[in-house]
């Protein structure tokens, strides 16, 4: 098929190429979609429905997304077709954030998500359906080779570059893909184009946070998963007893709001250990506890599949944070990696990414493990 | 982009407050807003309102006031009839959601419909049990219109009935019809209907929504759902809704007094439509009884088959004309109504079925502009999808459901399904 050549040769796809577009109803996957049907591509639309379930105080809105997605699907006159992955993401995403959270992590269900669901079944889908592409209204790039690799570029929106939870998205997958907002300048250009086109969804939101928790937050849902366990709230220099906890599980580092401390000064938190059900906090927003100089990778993956030379990199440890340099250590053969930063850095919630840059392209990570870079302390 | 004309085809899912009622109500918003059950003479004033229009709406069904239970709706109408029986349950398989959920808590049977989707008294007869307390059939159906025939059902139980009697088992049974989606159009007179208890919606006559009544014959004991301070008789505690129930009572006035005309009204307005779509689209298909006395008068049920409804349904409100796709409730859980299954249509019709509704406000340049708007939208579908007339034709004639106005018989071999459109 000349698409599936053209992917080879690392030239843009011909016209007629035949592209399966993931619609969220959203406004990126929108003009997404737009684009590839004005470069000439045969262009399928698919909602992928991945969770329908309502929460206390949050109504999942995916019927009224679908809604929107098919407005797009419409104007554009493409088709677009509803699939089901409500149990991939059950079995990939959501169990494996509880579980997670209730070894006392705090996981990033947008990689799992990316990498299982919209870079693994919705792929191998579209894939066996004929697809030449796939494409998503990710903010990132893909370039390719001559010889048929690529590369995962950071957005030219850098303020809204996505490639922190396109991590572990393997080469062969991005191969295949299409990111056409990761090209447009930025965010409010993005929606000026949707408006133009009049795609319908151009006012809508930004979303923020996990999809299927709304914006509640993630608590109800732990405590809708997790059984509540009463346990102290210990204060990291002296080892006081400051106050109780709902569930250890329900903590992260560095979490300062929903402390129930009855007042007195601003807590963060240092630690979390599950097992003793112990939440560790400081009013010192300058305690060593709160930094750390190294970061211990764990389930380390790379975009080529080889891990980098070691070597100074950049290194992002949240969703558009800062991009620090530190020094990088990978091990190809137990996958894990250690990164040194200069300079103490805010220390980094167990279970959270840690993306390696190299320039714009980003080349793989890893799982920040517990425990890492943390500074014994006089408890 | 603004369209042309805002054309409303849903009135079965909604009717907007007629003018003439709003100003009826529009006092017990502000100056008229005593409790009714309060003790000073002010509120005696809001009790008598809220009786007057118990009295007036009793007039229009042929009941005594005294038997009229005001509800928030006609779903919890539906709910408070079936809390009246413990017993076993008869529904049809084309009732409205509210009716089957309430039967599902019942020892129940559910008769199948013929592929109009009627209801035959003789399958109705063969489902009740000696120990079956309740037979609940919709007047009309909302979704393809069918007009059930209640009076003969009515003799069935009543049949029944007497031989209970005559055979000494004291067990009562009673006949429910929730005539929310015919009142506008059907006379509504309990009498003359011969049940013993009646669900009625004003949102459906052009009154104010989440106000409904049962009506009950004398004999029946209703047992109450919602407790509280006794109002209604003890039946339905909560302050009296006298906005809602004075709004009510004169739109029910309305829709009586106009209801011959306009059902003739609606009827044309219908058949233009009806005429329209199918010159434009010829293999389009309508559904429901052939009949018109079996049918509403202002809906049209109809189907391109291949064609995905959901996107009519943007196509057309792109184009200012807000159409249904079935049944609300369906709708938004994105399944095939239950009504078409349950009639048989074959999937790639169900997934293609509008039902359009005509109203009070509807116009012919209405209809005239939506025929253009359905008719442009399935031909750029189809087009979009490489769908032709002659093969459209060819594989609708194949799906074995008539193209020209009403569905063959099934022929399923059940004794109580069959089409009878010609009734």
């Amino acid at each position: 098929m000349a698409g599936a050549e053209a992917a080879r040769a690392g030239a843009l796809p011909a016209r007629g190429a035949r592209v399966f577009c993931g619609l969220s109803g959203g406004v990126d996957s929108a003009l997404a979609c737009a684009l590839l049907v004005e470069r000439g591509y045969d262009v399928t639309a698919v909602y992928m429905r991945n969770w329908s379930r309502d929460l206390p105080g949050f109504r999942c809105p995916w019927a009224d997304e679908l809604a929107d997605a098919e407005r797009v699907a419409v104007r554009l006159g493409v088709g677009l077709e509803v699939w089901d992955c409500e149990e991939e993401y059950r079995s990939t995403v959501v169990d494996y954030l509880v579980d997670a959270y209730a070894r006392g992590l705090t996981p990033n269900p947008d990689v799992m998500c990316n990498q299982t669901i919209k870079f693994g079944t919705f792929v191998e889908r579209a894939l066996e359906r004929g697809a030449d592409f796939v494409a998503t209204g990710h903010y990132g790039r893909v370039e390719r080779a001559e010889d048929g690799r690529v590369r995962l570029l950071r957005a030219l929106d850098e303020h809204k570059d996505q490639t922190y939870f396109l991590w572990r998205v393997a080469e062969e997958a991005l191969s295949r893909a299409l990111l056409p907002i990761g090209e447009v300048g930025d965010k409010a250009l993005v929606r000026r184009m949707c408006a133009e086109r009049g795609l319908g969804v151009e006012g809508k939101p930004d979303s923020d946070g996990i999809c299927f928790v709304g914006p509640v937050g993630i608590r109800p849902f732990l405590l809708d998963a997790l059984e509540r366990r009463a346990g102290d709230v210990v204060e990291w220099e002296s080892g006081r007893v400051l106050g109780r906890h709902d569930g250890a599980f329900l903590f992260t580092v560095g979490q300062r709001r929903g402390l129930d401390l009855g007042g007195g000064p601003a807590r963060y938190v240092v630690d979390t250990d599950v097992e003793k059900n112990v939440v560790y906090v400081t009013a010192d927003r300058r305690s060593p506890a709160l930094f750390c100089r190294e970061l211990s990778l764990g389930d380390a993956r790379w975009v080529s599949g080889e891990p980098p030379a070691s070597g100074r990199y950049l290194v992002r440890t949240r969703h558009t944070g800062e991009l620090r340099e530190a020094w990088v250590e990978a091990d190809g053969a137990s996958r894990t990696a250690t990164v040194r930063f200069d300079e103490p850095a805010r220390r980094v919630a167990p279970g959270q990414s840690a993306v390696i840059y190299q320039g714009l392209r980003c080349l793989g990570g890893g799982v920040v493990q517990k425990g890492a870079g943390l500074v014994p302390a006089g408890r | 982009m603004t369209p042309e004309r805002e054309v409303y085809l849903d009135y079965a899912a909604a009717t907007p407050v007629d003018p003439e009622v709003a100003r009826a109500m529009l006092p017990y918003l502000t100056e008229r807003f005593w409790n009714p059950s309060a003790p000073y003479a002010r509120a005696r004033e809001a009790r008598d309102d809220v009786e007057r229009a118990r009295g007036a709406i009793a007039r229009l069904i042929g009941a005594r006031p005294d038997n009229v239970v005001f509800t928030a709706g006609a779903t919890e109408a539906n709910n408070l009839a079936f809390a009246a029986v413990e017993g076993h349950v008869v529904v049809d398989a084309v009732e409205h959601e509210s009716v089957l959920a309430c039967a599902g808590t019942h020892a129940r049977r559910t008769v199948r419909v013929g592929a109009d989707g009627l209801v035959d008294p003789a399958a109705v007869a063969r489902a009740i049990r000696p120990d079956t307390e309740l037979v609940s059939v919709e007047l009309a159906n909302g979704e393809l219109g069918c007009v059930q025939p209640v009076r003969e059902i009515a003799r069935v139980v009543a049949a029944e009935r007497a031989r209970r009697l005559e055979e000494g088992e004291h067990r009562p049974i009673y006949l429910h019809t929730d005539a929310s989606q015919a009142a506008g159009a059907l006379s509504v007179n309990v009498s003359s209907l011969g049940c013993d208890l009646m669900t009625l919606s004003a949102a459906k006559v052009y009154g104010p929504k989440q106000v409904g009544l049962l009506w009950a014959a004398d004999d029946v004991r209703l047992r109450p759902l919602v407790f509280g301070g006794g109002q209604e008789g003890g039946v339905r505690s909560g302050t009296e809704n006298v906005m809602g129930v004075v709004g009510f009572a004169r739109a029910l006035e309305l829709a009586c007094e106009r209801r011959p005309q306009e059902a003739r009204r609606l009827a044309a307005l219908r058949e233009r439509l009806r005429a329209g779509i199918c010159e434009r689209v010829p293999w389009a298909v309508v559904s429901g009884p052939r009949n018109p006395k079996r049918r509403l008068p202002g809906l049209l049920h109809v189907s391109f088959a291949g064609v995905e409804a959901r996107r009519l349904v943007i196509a057309l409100e792109r184009a200012g004309v807000s159409v249904g796709t079935g049944s609300a409730c369906a709708a938004s859980r994105m399944r095939v109504s239950h009504v078409l299954e349950a009639v048989g249509m074959p999937r790639e019709l169900a997934e293609g079925s509008l039902r359009l509704t005509v109203g009070r406000p509807t116009t012919e340049a209405d209809v005239d502009y939506a025929v253009d708007a359905i008719a442009g939208a399935v031909r750029a579908e189809a087009t979009r999808l490489g769908l032709d007339d002659a093969r459209q034709l060819e594989r609708v004639s194949s799906l074995g459901w008539g193209a020209t106005g009403g569905p063959r018989a099934r022929g399923a071999g059940e004794p109580e399904g069959g089409a009878r459109g010609g009734r």
